[in-house]
């Protein structure tokens, strides 16, 4: 949020002097009006109908809803109910794969867009083929990723038992190994958004401070430890940020690799959730586990927006 | 450029080749890395199936066959046809609704002064830090209550009023200069007419960024449509994934769906090539 209020702050005194407004002082809220329906009714609406659905017993075959306050949040924090266990172990499934991916995905973004950076033969076309994947459905995505590591016939095992003479692993039925597809599979999928960002801030950096480091004799590695790195320090966190948001709602990708198998061990609370909520027809359940994981995506995201505000507080000084 | 860096040039440029080529040859590695999958899945594509796991490898298809796209239009597993016909007219409904709402309401958040302009402003934009989870189940709920189930109502309405499009487009409209909305003010042209006979003639480019972000976001959503919609009214990205749990060991077939369900995006990425990351770029990068 703190990057759109710098963005919007400059503007706004341009457009104070240019504004119009022409006619009647319901004017501009007539152009709103569309907008604001489906807003109102499609994004705003449901986050408190939401909350209402999680504090009663929401069950379609029954005409009414008998209200039991915060039951279902309690569930979550009761020992013995199946909830509270599958609840807490995808939570921590999904905290596990937030924590390997988040720096593969930071790391080699930034990585691909140093080399990158600057000029070489097909840059352009380089630029390209690692932007790609992202454009593909996670669906195509999963599917594909699960193809190359099918225990048996992936090309992944073919490449380790025929070519390398390595036992084969069976990646989407064993615990741990599973993770790999997903991982790889996501930093595959998502790399080029971020390395997208961090080209655009690189190129804000000013050129006359490499050529000042190059003549002084700073080798490739000093350049960056101590011109890049630190002048994207503000881009570095608006990608943690969005990246670790982004893992935090993993659902497509195990679901499609490895079913969330072998033994939930890689089931997300999202798939957690919405088989609560489409398997076992427990709704209202499932929207209190929504709203609980929710807030700890917030306390989260402020977290890292207070980490971010010290962060560059810090580097003024 | 100062004249200083130009005296060595000519050494300095024999010496910058060959420390390209390290690079070069990394970049180049990493290229083929990616582009492995992508390839993998048309190969497999155009395999019969008993050639799909033969060894050793197949990078080029040995027996080419184009039986397994023949096939799964056909199949009665599911009607391939219908879903990307559901696709694209979902995704092209979506995105003109959605530009023309968010056009509408960025408008006036931009270039006119009225109480209350920037609180809705920020009601908009802070709505864009409420996970979709949160919603994904009150909204179901809601479209059992209208009937919505399993009709495209569902696919294309709950989605056309984000905040992104509005955010986006607030920002480029209030850099267009003041001078030229002054002038059609005089020459009596009213709000109306300056939307569509100034600012958005101006916006192409943004237009057509919001238009590609909001095309490739509707064709690959994955799970909002996979719990509302089932059977024929299911979009392509969803409807291949029931082949997957069919078509199990018949990869040649799946690989035949998830290239059919890539290539409309792969079109929209082309042609959108060039604003995509300048889009993309604008939203992340801070002056």
């Amino acid at each position: 949020m703190s990057d759109m209020t710098t963005k919007t702050a400059v503007p706004r005194k341009r457009s104070r002097r240019s504004s119009y407004n022409t006619g009647h002082p319901i004017v501009p809220w007539l152009y709103l009006l569309p907008h604001a329906i489906f807003f109102l009714g499609f994004i705003i609406f449901p986050v408190f109908y939401g909350l209402y659905i999680s504090m009663h017993r929401w069950d379609p075959l029954l005409e009414s809803q008998p209200f039991v306050g915060l039951e279902f949040y309690a569930n979550l924090f009761k020992a013995g109910t199946p909830q509270s266990e599958f609840f807490w172990k995808t939570f921590i499934n999904t905290a596990i794969f937030t924590v390997v991916s988040v720096p593969l995905l930071v790391g080699t973004s930034i990585t691909l867009a140093v080399l990158l950076f600057k000029p070489i033969f097909g840059r352009a076309f380089f630029r390209s083929i690692f932007f790609m994947p992202g454009i593909l459905s996670v669906s195509v995505m999963g599917i594909l990723w699960k193809w190359l590591f099918e225990n048996q016939s992936g090309l992944v095992n073919i490449i380790l038992t025929e070519y390398l003479h390595l036992p084969g692993i069976p990646f989407l039925t064993t615990e741990g190994w599973a993770w790999v597809p997903i991982v790889l599979g996501t930093v595959w999928w998502t790399i080029g958004f971020n390395m997208t960002l961090y080209l655009a801030a690189m190129n804000n950096i000013s050129k006359a401070i490499y050529e000042a480091a190059e003549l002084d004799g700073a080798t490739a590695f000093q350049q960056f430890r101590f011109i890049t790195w630190p002048n994207l320090s503000s881009t570095t966190l608006f990608v943690v940020v969005t990246t670790v948001l982004g893992s935090f709602q993993l659902f497509g990708q195990p679901q499609l690799i490895t079913g969330g198998g072998p033994v939930r061990s890689t089931q997300s609370v999202i798939m957690y959730i919405t088989e609560e909520a489409f398997s076992n027809n427990q709704f209202s359940s499932a929207a209190a586990m929504a709203f609980m994981f929710g807030l700890i995506m917030l306390i989260f995201t402020a977290f890292q927006f207070w980490l971010q505000t010290r962060e560059l507080r810090g580097s003024k000084k | 450029m100062t004249t200083q860096p130009q005296l060595p040039q000519p050494t300095s440029r024999k010496r910058r080749v060959p420390r390209e080529i390290p690079r070069f040859v990394v970049l180049a590695l990493l290229a083929l890395l990616f582009l492995a999958p992508i390839y993998w899945m048309l190969s497999t594509s155009f395999k019969p199936e008993s050639d799909t796991i033969s060894l050793p490898i197949q990078w080029w298809p040995k027996n080419f066959t184009l039986q397994n796209y023949t096939e799964i239009f056909n199949s009665p597993d599911g009607n391939i046809g219908r879903w990307t016909l559901n696709s694209v007219f979902t995704s092209l409904s979506y995105t003109l609704l959605h530009l023309l709402f968010s056009v509408l309401a960025a408008y006036p958040l931009a270039r006119m002064r009225f109480p209350g302009r920037d609180a809705w402003f920020w009601f908009v934009i802070s709505s864009m830090m409420v996970p979709g989870i949160v919603t994904l189940i009150p909204s179901y709920i809601m479209m059992i209550n209208l009937n919505w189930i399993d009709s495209y109502h569902a696919l294309i309405w709950p989605g056309v009023s984000g905040a992104f499009g509005v955010f986006l487009l607030r920002q480029f409209f209030m850099s267009i200069p003041g001078e030229l909305e002054e002038a059609a003010v005089l020459d009596g042209a009213n709000s109306w007419q300056i939307l569509w006979r100034v600012i958005v003639p101006l916006s192409v480019p943004v237009l057509v960024t919001l238009a590609v972000f909001a095309f490739m976001g509707s064709w690959n959503n994955y799970v909002w449509p996979l719990f509302v919609v089932h059977g024929d009214l299911q979009t392509l990205p969803v409807g291949i994934t029931s082949f997957s749990s069919r078509y199990t060991t018949d990869y040649g077939k799946l690989m035949a769906g998830t290239a059919i369900a890539s290539i409309p995006v792969l079109v929209a990425y082309l042609i959108g090539q060039r604003y995509l990351e300048q889009g993309l770029s604008a939203g992340g990068s801070k002056e």
